[in-house]
């Protein structure tokens, strides 16, 4: 049985193709995957992704279990700030990726894929057995929406926004007069916010964001367009380019990975000794130097051998070129600006290793 | 003209519009089209290329997927839509007159290959 969101009625009322996707019914595309890929790059859109999971942790041992369980470090994590964490298995694999967000003393939000929410429930509590914690799923009595876009900023002040956010801040406002927890942070490479709303409210702040977002030239976004915004912004997708044999260091997360964390983490010992000694693995970005598209799984090569695994791939809108990444054996000679092969239908066709990301990001907002 | 009326279609949504000089024009319905979103790449064989019925003869791409394409009847090809290949997107707007795919000469027996197309009004409803 699929399961439906609580704006569900309103997807359909806009015509919007409905896919499965972990599960759930959600909608691929409103009109086209470009148009709405683009109005996010120009204007703002607005993205149902109520699917995500929302897990409340509390009491008194918080820090040490969400530090026993993320290589980042909490202990450090400021009021009402986020952090992009992973959620790592014993052998420093993946488990999922996830944000956490400090809403209080002891008290925190920890967001996760929709895909994921049933293993990571699992494994945090089987992780919070010698602490003194509270894990509480909440994720059926949440919406999730996400307002993404240069305009973004200036339609949620014509929403009532009230305070200044920083990126990856957390805080309880009033949007369009409904208690809401709002954050800046997306999965777009654009600035924008997620608003945290009770399911009996969404409709009508879904609505109400579409009515005061005319002006700025809103539109509903589908997953098909995050998928291709997120890629652009080379950004991982669980499932795709993350898995429970991938470290944070292979999928090139090191830089979200403190080098001086004191305490013990599941994995840390394999992760710690990757940064330090490097991985047989890398994660790297690709662009196709003709109209061909590489694909999820499709093999790369490289002088006649393969090296490795094409994880997602896509056209880019804005850059007009065909991206994708890969996962390649880690060796000096296949870097940025070396030529590989993609076997695409029995034929290798040429793709160079750029960089990541494939667009410049502008989601670092600070005031 | 290709004409809706006029088409016969197979179940995995290519059409085969008969030009009556014994060649037949192969593309995908508008159905195919709008299921498919849009399209940014197709690959189509070359003329003089041989298929049976059945047969994997191209490739379209979305922006999510990559789909093949099947041959409605056997045929060898004649002549590809080269405005399709390098503009991928006239397909969105038009999968008949602009955005056809290949024309073929038939090269097995016609009236058993076509037993199992469906007429283009009997292809819609087949699809309620």
């Amino acid at each position: 049985m699929t399961k439906e969101t609580f704006l569900h009625d309103k997807h359909i009322a806009l015509g919007a193709k409905m896919v499965d996707f972990a599960g759930w019914e959600m909608p691929v595309q409103y009109t086209s995957i470009i148009e709405e890929h683009k109005t996010v790059r120009e204007n703002v859109g607005l993205f149902d992704v109520s699917h995500m999971g929302e897990v409340f942790v509390s009491g008194k041992d918080s820090v040490e279990f969400l530090n026993k369980i993320v290589p980042q470090d909490i202990s450090k994590l400021n009021y009402e700030k986020a952090v992009y964490c992973q959620l790592t298995n014993k052998k420093g694999g993946l488990i999922d990726d996830l944000i956490i967000y400090k809403l209080g003393i002891l008290e925190y939000l920890v967001i996760c894929n929709a895909s994921r929410i049933d293993e990571d429930l699992n494994w945090m509590v089987r992780n919070s057995k010698e602490f003194d914690v509270k894990i509480d799923n909440q994720s059926h009595n949440y919406s999730l929406l996400a307002v993404q876009g240069p305009k973004a900023d200036e339609l949620m002040r014509k929403l009532g926004l009230s305070t200044h956010q920083e990126s990856f801040t957390i805080k309880p406002d009033k949007i369009a007069n409904i208690k809401v927890l709002v954050s800046r942070t997306g999965y777009t490479g654009e600035d924008g916010y997620e608003i945290l709303v009770e399911n009996k409210n969404s409709e009508y702040l879904w609505d109400k964001i579409l009515e005061e977002g005319k002006s700025f030239g809103i539109k509903p976004i589908g997953l098909g367009a995050r998928d291709t915004l997120r890629l652009e912004a080379a950004l991982h997708l669980y499932g795709n380019d993350l898995n429970e044999d991938t470290t944070p260091v292979e999928a090139g997360l090191s830089w979200s990975i403190p080098k001086d964390k004191t305490t013990d983490y599941n994995g840390k010992d394999i992760i710690m000794e990757q940064v330090k000694n490097g991985t047989t693995k890398k994660l790297v970005g690709l662009k196709m130097l003709d109209k061909s598209i590489a694909r999820h799984e499709y093999e790369v090569y490289y002088k006649g051998e393969k090296i490795g695994l094409i994880t997602s791939g896509a056209p880019s809108p804005i850059l007009g070129a065909n991206i994708a990444l890969a996962y390649v054996n880690n060796n000096n000679e296949i870097c940025t600006g070396t030529i590989v092969q993609v076997m695409i239908r029995e034929k290798l066709h040429d793709a160079e290793i750029v960089k990541r990301p494939f667009i410049q990001k502008r989601n670092k907002v600070k005031i | 003209m290709i004409m809706p009326e006029n088409l016969l279609c197979s179940k995995s949504h290519e059409y085969l519009s008969d030009n009556g000089d014994n060649t037949f024009t192969v593309g995908l319905t508008d159905y195919a089209i709008e299921q498919l979103g849009d399209i940014v790449f197709l690959e189509l064989p070359e003329v003089g290329s041989e298929f049976n019925k059945g047969d994997t003869f191209a490739t379209v791409e979305s922006v999510k997927a990559a789909s093949e394409i099947y041959m409605p009847i056997s045929g060898k090809v004649i002549e590809f839509n080269e405005a399709a290949t390098e503009t991928p997107e006239i397909l969105n707007e038009d999968s008949y007159e602009k955005g056809w795919l290949v024309k073929i000469e038939p090269t097995g027996d016609l009236e058993t290959e076509q037993a199992d197309l469906l007429e283009y009004e009997d292809y819609k409803e087949e699809l309620e």
